[in-house]
């Protein structure tokens, strides 16, 4: 880019923690504007101010939802007609309406990989907590009883059938952990995969997952297909005694269903790290001795948070100096923009 | 009852996936229990009271367990001295056997077996469980998010295990399990052992010597017995040679660790955090250790599933049942194997 015509400018929606260095390197190919607003109404005023003209690209942290609310078309109108890339600093981008962005011709990324193994660490830490049901000795130590009076005895992963529920990075992820601990690895996924890809493990379909596993770990997207993919029919055809994770997703499982099958029994104990309507819990979960529940601290390490910044503001400067992203988001494969 | 015998096997404790297996013991001997199903108030001494009465004079094998220490006291030498002359056979349940002095046992003419292989995976999931607990700082929003909190105002990221250098200090079965699992989050493993392993068992993994395992591991885990050697084996100086920011992990024996010592070292930062299964002087656990941000604690549960203890109460069953019937124990603790028969 000539040094003399005015740099474009990129956007930082929501926060930078871990990276600011690599996002102040940017400025050697475009002028860095930080997003002010601090809700929907504002934002909107910002753009019509025409603080974001001449903006092609922005890095969208995960915390910028209480910014923007859904990045919709509403949103994307506001936006300069220069803007062209949206670099979505996370494995999901449920709160992006990618096909409104598809519209407007806004390329979406998000970060494939760098996520896979701090986010299959905490399922692994959920799962065997969950089994092992850690939570009511964790709490008597604490409680000044050591052991408490009879403590329940929980089970070996050894043997159990694990169901993976999307076997994308972070399913492959937890597949292959868990092989390590004896594990037999089953999956559900919107198509089967290669023998070198799964590890060897069997794709099966939906309702044999539920019926049939041991241990069912939730790694699939949020969209409209999948809001409340497990819910009150599938908890009924789950095996009882079951034990369920999730690290991808609140909305994809019915809160309150869930809560029904551990009182009934049905589920043994849960491992949770993501919730319906974070940070609000179903009071039901908190009130369960035997589940794990984490505050969706699922890739929250520092090499993986700074990973993940550093993977999103080099997608902003590829934008600007290339015109193309690295992993663009699969629904916009095919449209010749990778 | 049991058959006519001049032989009996004493069962000190309670078993609660095998009383069948323990039935059909009768065969081989008189079946004795202690202290049975009795609320006693001071088991220590009608235990004492017992053994000096004769109640167990024609005992040859006896079922105890770490957990039944709390009914006896320790076997040390005073107690192994007061068994009866007819005692040939300690069957043990527990991989770790500190509370028996082996020493008094051997000069008694009496053999003693443990519970190892049956705990490897049990103690090794739990092992990986505190470590990921630990390296990723874990208490601190566990216990936010439960208090309604969410992550809390204390919130820190932790650390990935990937890529970093765990050291195992003891690889025997449970240690070789540990770094089976470990291999598969990306750690390097190096290890300090009596004796280095085979290149099947060692695999990738390097030996070295025990100060260059302190000084060169993210991640410090212990997997040894506790012996008169071993105690207080990571103690001020150790912890002070470690990398700052490593972590430490046990689930072997609290006592193989200063405890004084290690709150100072996760309170002033040289520690990231610990995870600890086993403590210094449980039941009793020290407030100062509670209380830390920076540790992830749980009650000696080790092999706590319903399978894994299955599997020891039958393993000490099946030693016993050997013994009477061939004169050999199944598991015989390795201090013993080393000398003559008796």
């Amino acid at each position: 880019m000539a040094s003399q015509a005015a740099k474009p400018k990129v956007l930082c929606i929501g926060h930078i923690n871990f990276a600011e260095k690599e996002w102040q390197s940017l400025k050697d190919v475009a002028e860095l504007v930080v997003v002010q607003s601090n809700n929907r109404k504002k934002f909107l005023a910002e753009a019509k101010s025409g603080a974001f003209d001449g903006a092609v690209a922005a890095f969208r942290s995960f915390t910028s939802a209480s910014i923007t609310g859904h990045f919709d078309s509403e949103i994307l109108s506001a936006l300069p007609s220069t803007f062209h890339f949206l670099c979505q600093n996370g494995a999901g981008y449920d709160p992006i309406d990618v096909s409104a962005c598809t519209e407007a011709e806004v390329r979406v990324c998000n970060v494939p990989k760098i996520a896979d193994d701090a986010t299959g660490d905490t399922a692994m830490f959920l799962m065997l907590g969950a089994l092992r049901l850690f939570n009511p000795m964790l709490v008597s130590l604490r409680e000044g009883d050591f052991k408490g009076s009879s403590p329940k005895l929980g089970n070996d992963p050894r043997g159990k059938k694990l169901g993976i529920l999307g076997m994308g990075g972070i399913g492959r992820n937890i597949a292959s952990k868990s092989k390590a601990f004896g594990m037999e690895i089953q999956y559900y996924n919107r198509k089967p995969l290669s023998e070198e890809l799964s590890g060897g493990a069997t794709y099966v379909s939906f309702d044999e997952l539920l019926a049939t596993s041991d241990i069912l770990s939730l790694n699939l997207p949020l969209n409209k297909n999948t809001r409340h993919i497990i819910s009150t029919a599938e908890f009924e055809k789950m095996k009882p005694g079951i034990v369920v994770i999730n690290t991808s997703r609140g909305p994809v499982m019915d809160e309150a269903a869930l809560v029904v099958a551990l009182d009934e029994g049905k589920v043994r104990s849960a491992g949770m790290d993501v919730f319906e309507e974070e940070p609000k819990i179903h009071p039901g979960l908190v009130s369960n001795r035997v589940v794990i529940l984490l505050p969706h601290v699922g890739t929250q390490t520092l090499e993986t948070q700074k990973a993940m910044e550093v993977f999103t503001i080099e997608n902003v400067r590829r934008a600007v100096v290339e015109g193309r992203l690295e992993g663009l988001v699969p629904e916009q494969a095919g449209k010749g923009w990778d | 009852m049991g058959s006519i015998t001049d032989k009996a096997i004493l069962k000190i404790g309670k078993l609660t996936y095998t009383e069948k297996n323990w039935e059909a013991l009768g065969s081989l001997g008189d079946l004795k229990v202690f202290p049975g199903d009795k609320e006693v108030s001071d088991p220590k001494q009608l235990f004492q009271e017992n053994l000096q009465s004769g109640a167990y004079d024609h005992v040859v094998a006896l079922y105890r367990s770490n957990d039944s220490t709390s009914l006896t006291g320790p076997f040390d030498a005073e107690l192994i001295r007061s068994l009866p002359s007819s005692l040939k056979y300690i069957c043990h349940n527990g991989a770790g056997y500190d509370n028996i002095d082996i020493t008094a046992c051997t000069s008694r003419g009496i053999e003693v077996s443990s519970t190892p292989v049956a705990v490897n995976n049990a103690t090794a999931d739990m092992t990986i469980w505190l470590m990921i607990g630990a390296l990723r700082s874990i208490h601190v929003p566990y216990a936010a998010v439960r208090e309604g909190k969410w992550r809390g105002p204390h919130f820190m990221p932790g650390t990935d295990p990937e890529d970093k250098v765990l050291g195992m200090i003891g690889m025997g079965g449970i240690g070789q399990a540990v770094a089976h699992r470990a291999r598969a989050f990306g750690m390097k493993i190096q290890y300090y052992n009596r004796s280095r392993l085979s290149p099947e068992l060692e695999k990738d993994a390097k030996y070295v010597g025990l100060d260059e395992l302190i000084g060169s591991s993210d991640v410090v885990s212990l997997h040894c017995s506790l012996t008169a050697e071993t105690t207080g084996l990571i103690g001020k100086t150790e912890l002070g040679q470690m990398k700052k920011g490593a972590v430490l992990i046990n689930t072997a024996r609290g006592k193989l660790i200063d405890e004084g010592a290690l709150i100072e070292a996760l309170k002033d930062g040289t520690l990231r955090a610990a995870g600890l299964d086993v403590f210094e002087n449980e039941p009793e656990l020290r407030s100062d250790l509670v209380d830390l941000p920076n540790v992830v604690l749980t009650p000696h549960i080790g092999t706590g599933t319903t399978d894994t203890q299955a599997k020891m109460e039958l393993l000490v069953l099946d030693n016993i049942k050997s013994a009477l019937e061939s004169g050999k124990l199944i598991t015989q603790v390795r201090e013993q194997l080393s000398k003559p028969k008796l």
